[in-house]
C-alpha cells in the first residue's frame, strides 16, 4: 500500500476518535473562552500545540503575568507519553525521508499509533498516521471552534462531570492495545500496580509516569530475554 | 487581561515542548534499534504510560467515574466499538454525577 493510499486509510478508519476528540474539542472551546483567550488565539493554540491534555493543563494557569516556565513543565509533563509513542514507532516509519518524518511527526497522535499496531503489515505506518492526525486535527479545530461560537450557550450547562471523558477515552485505547497484542500484558499490569503504590506514597505526578514506566519496562526487557533464552 | 505578545509567547512555547515530545523519543528510540530484541520492549511503553495515568484515575476517581471506566472496558472487551464505549461512559458520567457527584 503506498503512503498517499495508507494516508487515506488512516483517515477513514479514525472514525470513532473523531467523535470523542470532537467532544473533547468543545469543552476545550468553552474552557478557553471561560479562561478570557481570544477565539483566534484559541484556534491558533489548537492548531500549533494539538494536544487536548496539554491545552487543559496550560488553562489551568492561564492568568496574568502568564507563568512561562509552569505552562511548559505542566504541558511538558502531560505530553510526555508522546516520548513513549515516538519510541514506539522507532521501527515503522522506515523507508521515509528524514524531512518527511520530522514535519509529519507533528501529527503524532494517540489514537493513530494505537490503531496502527492493529493494520496489515502492508499499511505504509507513517502515512497512516499522518492520515488520523489529520482527521484528529480537523475534528480538533472544527470542535473547538464550535465550543468558542456557543461558549455562551453552554456556559449554562453542568459540564464538570465531563472532566473524566480523558481517562474513558485513555482506556478504550488501552483497551484496543490489550486485545491486539500478542505478548503477554504483565508490563502494563506492573506498571498499573506501581502507578498505584507511588501514588498512594504521594509522589508527585512526573515519579508515578517515571516510576510506573520504568518497572513496566524492566518486565518487558525481563520477559524479552526469558522468551530468547 | 493578558496582552498578546505574551499569548503568543505562551502558545509558542507550548507547540514548541509538544512537538519535541513528539520527536524525541521517535529519534532516540533510532538510536536503540540496533540493540537486539528492543522492539517488543519499545512497544509495551504506550501501553504502561496509559497504565501510569489510567491506575491513579480510576483511584481518585468516584462512583459515577468507576462505574463509567467499567462500562467501557466492557464494551470495548465485547464490541470494541469505540464510539459505543464512549458514548455510553459519558452517559454514565452525567447521569451518575448527577446522582452521586463527582470527586
Amino acid at each position: 500500500m503506498t503512503t498517499s493510499q495508507s494516508l487515506l486509510h488512516g483517515i477513514r478508519t479514525s472514525a470513532d476518535y473523531f467523535l470523542s476528540t470532537f467532544i473533547f474539542g468543545i469543552m476545550f472551546g468553552i474552557t478557553a473562552s471561560a479562561a478570557g483567550i481570544d477565539d483566534w488565539q484559541a484556534m491558533l493554540m489548537s492548531a500549533s500545540v494539538f494536544t487536548a491534555s496539554g491545552q487543559f493543563a496550560a488553562l489551568e494557569f492561564w492568568q496574568a503575568p502568564l507563568p512561562l516556565g509552569t505552562i511548559a513543565l505542566s504541558v511538558f509533563l502531560v505530553s510526555t507519553r508522546n516520548i513513549l509513542l515516538g519510541m514506539a514507532m522507532t521501527y515503522h516509519f522506515d523507508g521515509h525521508s528524514l524531512g518527511r518524518r520530522i514535519v509529519w511527526l507533528f501529527l503524532l497522535n494517540d489514537p493513530g499509533v494505537v490503531n496502527s499496531f492493529r493494520q496489515d503489515p502492508r499499511v505504509d505506518r507513517l502515512g497512516y498516521v499522518t492520515g488520523y492526525g489529520i482527521s484528529m486535527m480537523t475534528s480538533w479545530l472544527c470542535s473547538t471552534f464550535l465550543g468558542l461560537s456557543g461558549a455562551q450557550l453552554f456556559a449554562s450547562l453542568d459540564l464538570g462531570a465531563v472532566d473524566f471523558a480523558g481517562p474513558l477515552v485513555m482506556t478504550t485505547m488501552m483497551m484496543l492495545f490489550f486485545k491486539a497484542s500478542k505478548a503477554p500484558p504483565t508490563p502494563w499490569i506492573a506498571s498499573g500496580l506501581a502507578a498505584l503504590s507511588l501514588f498512594e506514597i504521594g509522589s508527585p505526578d512526573y515519579l508515578v509516569l517515571l516510576g510506573s514506566v520504568l518497572i513496566g519496562m524492566s518486565l518487558a526487557i525481563f520477559q524479552q530475554r526469558r522468551r530468547r533464552d | 487581561m493578558i496582552d498578546t505578545p505574551h499569548t503568543l509567547t505562551a502558545i509558542a512555547v507550548m507547540a514548541v515542548v509538544v512537538y519535541l515530545t513528539r520527536a524525541t523519543g521517535y529519534f532516540v528510540g533510532l538510536q536503540l534499534r540496533h540493540i537486539r530484541g528492543i522492539q517488543p520492549v519499545l512497544e509495551a511503553l504506550p501501553g504502561c504510560a496509559f497504565m501510569a495515568i489510567l491506575a491513579p484515575a480510576a483511584r481518585q476517581g468516584s462512583v459515577s467515574e468507576i462505574v463509567a471506566m467499567a462500562c467501557v472496558i466492557l464494551i470495548m472487551w465485547r464490541s470494541n466499538n469505540v464510539v459505543l464505549a464512549t458514548c455510553t461512559g459519558l452517559a454514565v458520567l452525567l447521569i451518575g454525577g448527577h446522582y452521586f457527584g463527582t470527586s
